[in-house]
């Protein structure tokens, strides 16, 4: 419990960070310290598969990628972004401060009213997740199989560089 | 506040702050990270369920883990492909920045 309340500003510090920083490498530096964050929240909360998971697909995979495209894009309008940022943050405001308002009062709502028991926290079983996920949710795995193919073939053909075929 | 309460706020504290990032960026891969955010808060919500939600519930299937499970999966999908659609057009325009992508502006 005392791990979560220092773990939890961690985690809205660096994704305030990401979504605040003006230089798109560290936003996206921070994004990868953020998501980090949140697998070693999934590891004190007993998901401990599901932690490495996320540390080597977000950290290892997502956040390297988004690296490396702004290593190719070169994104150099930093100073616009900054110039612009006055009426974009107040509308970002305007639109994000509502949802956040609902968000929070309808979690208070359903949640503080009563006591939930935390009599029997659920334990993590690897074996059951597996033994379940090629049983019972064997169709789901084939369908993230296949998404999985088209997404390759599609990257694949969305990446390549057509004009190069020519010379 | 129980820990449930304080998880769900916190998915809602990260999912607000991706919606902030999408709405305020302008450069494509920045919208990217946001949409980052809000996806591992809806991730947060299925962990915390999954944790501290079911009072005394047999749940054999582990039906939390196994949807942060595909979640994930399918959020790497999304950034590969998103992130190749955004190369394809910085090929055509030779900037990410999506306020010059206005050529159906009437």
């Amino acid at each position: 419990m005392i791990a979560l309340f220092i773990l939890i500003p961690l985690i809205v510090l660096a994704a305030l960070g990401a979504i605040w920083k003006a230089r798109p490498v560290h936003a996206a530096l921070l994004l990868a310290l953020s998501l980090s964050l949140v697998a070693v929240l999934y590891l004190l909360l007993g998901a401990d598969f599901l932690g490495l998971i996320q540390f080597s697909v977000y950290v290892g995979a997502v956040a390297v990628l988004i690296v490396f495209s702004l290593l190719i894009t070169r994104p150099s309008d930093e100073t616009k972004e900054i110039a612009r940022r006055p009426q974009s943050i107040l509308a970002g405001l305007i639109c994000a401060v509502p949802v956040l308002a609902v968000l929070v009062y309808s979690v208070s709502y359903s949640i503080g009213s009563d006591e939930v028991s935390e009599s029997s926290p659920s334990q993590f079983e690897l074996a059951e997740l597996g033994k379940s996920l090629f049983t019972t949710y064997a169709p789901a795995v084939m369908a993230v199989a296949v998404m999985l193919t088209a997404v390759m073939i599609g990257a694949a053909l969305f990446a390549r560089d057509f004009n190069q075929r020519e010379s | 506040m129980t820990p449930l309460a304080l998880l769900l706020t916190l998915s809602c504290v990260l999912f607000t702050l991706g919606l902030f990032a999408v709405l305020t960026r302008r450069n494509a891969i920045l919208i990217l990270v946001g949409v980052e955010l809000m996806l591992n808060a809806a991730n947060i919500n299925f962990i915390a369920f999954w944790r501290y939600g079911q009072a005394g519930v047999e749940d054999p299937n582990m039906i939390g883990p196994m949807f942060v499970l595909f979640s994930i999966a399918i959020a790497a999908a999304e950034a590969a492909v998103g992130l190749a659609i955004i190369l394809m057009v910085f090929r055509h325009t030779r900037s990410t920045d999506l306020n010059r992508l206005d050529s159906l502006h009437g």
